[in-house]
């Protein structure tokens, strides 16, 4: 993979992937790109509610532009985290602002994005622009 | 395949479908069962021929739509072999009506509710709303190492008891409780029982009468009925100490300005427009069921279960909750040291194979239990052998290639 693919080459990338199984996989390859939060800095503060996996994330504003950082227990969950750092981290409040959940959906990876008890990740994502919106 | 396993088979429409390029294998049965055509096309005619609101019009479509509804309610009084069927939402709400319609009327602050460690949510929140409003006690019998209950501090937690709530059949370990020596040592101390059946009516026959007991909820959906229905049971006498804790339409005799007078019946606590399609397709369900051999279906699930268990068990880092003992359901709950249950769940529906993966709405149990959450497979009437060996041979390279 490129060193900061943007967003279309890799919903073209995952969508090219016919077995899910597969796809999947790729997904956990990413999960290596989360600037990973320590366990001791996992807390009630970072937690993703609501994620069936222990999941957490915090919001960094660097010099203007965000860096996330997260880690989750399972590698899928924390796959996503890796993908939503590709496309986030570096870049300006107000492009994380203009993005929606909707590729994750796009690339063949969920199947759904209603915020429940079974979908963390558009708890985390909501919770990132949330972060944003304040801490920019 | 039995000629008449592939018969329940093709009663299913939902099974011919795929999912990610395979055939459909549905092993989320405890969360809900799939639906029969029967089912589908009871519900689909009634709303194509005789939808109307149901006990007050006299037109001829109120007058079919009404018996269709009625049908189902004396349907259930006969499966069930109860007298009072009060139509809920489901097991959640039934309980949630025992406890504002009787608990809160005929229990007093310090009397004593007795729960266990091994409840569903809806069991157990009902209980503590009620304890914030009116200050009853709740105590919990605790989950041996075993994984069951505790029988003997279940004895010695009965001083002050007035009810006693527990799950029949585990919805997360399939263990099926002592459920006649609870009822004995509830009666024995005076106590009513509520039984939370959700997980038992599926797999057996319940006979509410001869049980001793003066509540059982249970929901439609997970013995092959819609979603949005269920009920509540209830013994004649308790349900003569029951007031009514949502006014309206349906459960009202007379209403002036000053005041109101209620129906005597289960309408009392039926109110507003009820779940006439859904108790259609529930009337539907109970038909189909009728003509299944239970007994024969739970021996041969509960096989597949012990089968499924005793295979994952051989794989190294896995962990399987219960016992799988006589009477207990057909349902596996299992966690990898290696493989979160989440990504296990989303690799098998890479394969089209369904399972539940979370707390199963068992938070005080996952606690006790020591873990976040497990991977559940529970299997049904319509669940074959080479289904579960495809899931089982699909965990095994799971682990292998991602552990």
């Amino acid at each position: 993979m490129n060193d900061t693919p943007s967003l279309e080459e890799l919903v073209e990338e995952f969508s090219e992937i016919d077995d899910a199984m597969e796809r999947l996989e790729l997904l956990m390859d990413f999960a290596d790109e989360v600037d990973e939060l320590t366990l001791d800095e996992w807390s009630d503060d970072n937690l993703v509610r609501g994620c069936q996996s222990q999941a957490h994330i915090v919001v960094e504003n660097r010099e203007g532009l965000v860096h996330t950082r997260a880690a989750a227990d399972a590698k899928i969950v924390q796959g996503l985290m890796g993908i939503l750092s590709v496309v986030m981290n570096g870049k300006s409040p107000a492009f994380v602002l203009s993005l929606t959940p909707q590729f994750a959906i796009d690339m063949g990876i969920l199947n759904s994005l209603t915020p429940s008890r079974s979908n963390g990740f558009r708890t985390m994502f909501d919770m990132i622009q949330s972060e944003v919106k304040e801490k920019f | 395949m039995s000629g008449d396993l592939m018969a329940i088979r093709d009663d299913f429409p939902i099974l011919q479908r795929e999912v990610n390029g395979r055939s459909l294998i549905y092993f989320d049965n405890a969360a809900t069962t799939q639906k029969p055509k029967v089912v589908i096309d009871a519900m689909t005619d009634y709303y194509q021929s005789m939808n109307a609101n149901v006990h007050r019009a006299v037109h001829t479509l109120a007058g079919e739509s009404t018996e269709a509804y009625e049908s189902c309610r004396e349907n259930l009084r006969k499966w069930f072999s109860a007298e009072k069927v009060i139509f809920t939402s489901g097991t959640t709400e039934a309980i949630n009506l025992a406890a504002h319609a009787w608990g809160k009327h005929n229990l007093n602050k310090g009397d004593v509710v007795l729960l266990t460690e091994m409840e569903h949510h809806s069991d157990i929140v009902p209980w503590q709303m009620l304890s914030r409003e009116i200050g009853v006690e709740l105590r919990y019998v605790p989950v041996a190492e075993d994984h069951t209950l505790d029988m003997e501090l279940l004895r010695a937690s009965m001083e002050g008891v007035k009810l006693v709530c527990f799950v029949h059949t585990s919805n997360v370990l399939g263990a099926r409780n002592p459920v006649e020596e609870i009822v004995s040592i509830s009666k024995k101390h005076g106590a009513k029982v509520l039984i939370d059946a959700a997980q038992a009516v599926p797999h057996s026959r319940i006979d509410f009468t001869s049980m001793n007991i003066d509540f059982l909820a249970c929901s439609a959906h997970k013995m092959c009925g819609p979603t949005g229905i269920g009920c509540l049971l209830v013994s004649p006498g308790t349900f003569l100490e029951m007031e009514p804790f949502m006014g309206g339409g349906d459960m009202i005799e007379t209403v002036t300005l000053e005041g109101s007078t209620y129906q005597k019946n289960e309408h009392k606590f039926e109110a507003g427009t009820p779940k006439i399609a859904e108790a259609v397709g529930w009337d539907a369900a109970i038909n189909w069921l009728s003509k299944i051999d239970l007994q024969f279906e739970h021996e041969r699930l509960l096989d597949m279960a012990r089968h499924t268990a005793n295979r994952l068990r051989a794989i190294p880092g896995m962990t399987v909750f219960g016992q799988h003992t006589d009477g207990d359901s057909a349902v596996v709950s299992f966690i990898h040291d290696k493989v979160h249950p989440e990504d296990m769940a989303r690799l098998l529906d890479a394969r089209g194979i369904a399972l539940r993966t979370g707390h199963h709405c068992a938070q005080p149990l996952m606690e006790k239990l020591g873990v976040n959450g497990t991977l559940r497979a529970s299997f049904y009437l319509y669940n074959t052998q080479e289904e579960v060996e495809t899931m089982l041979s699909t965990i095994e390279s799971i682990v292998e290639r991602f552990s």
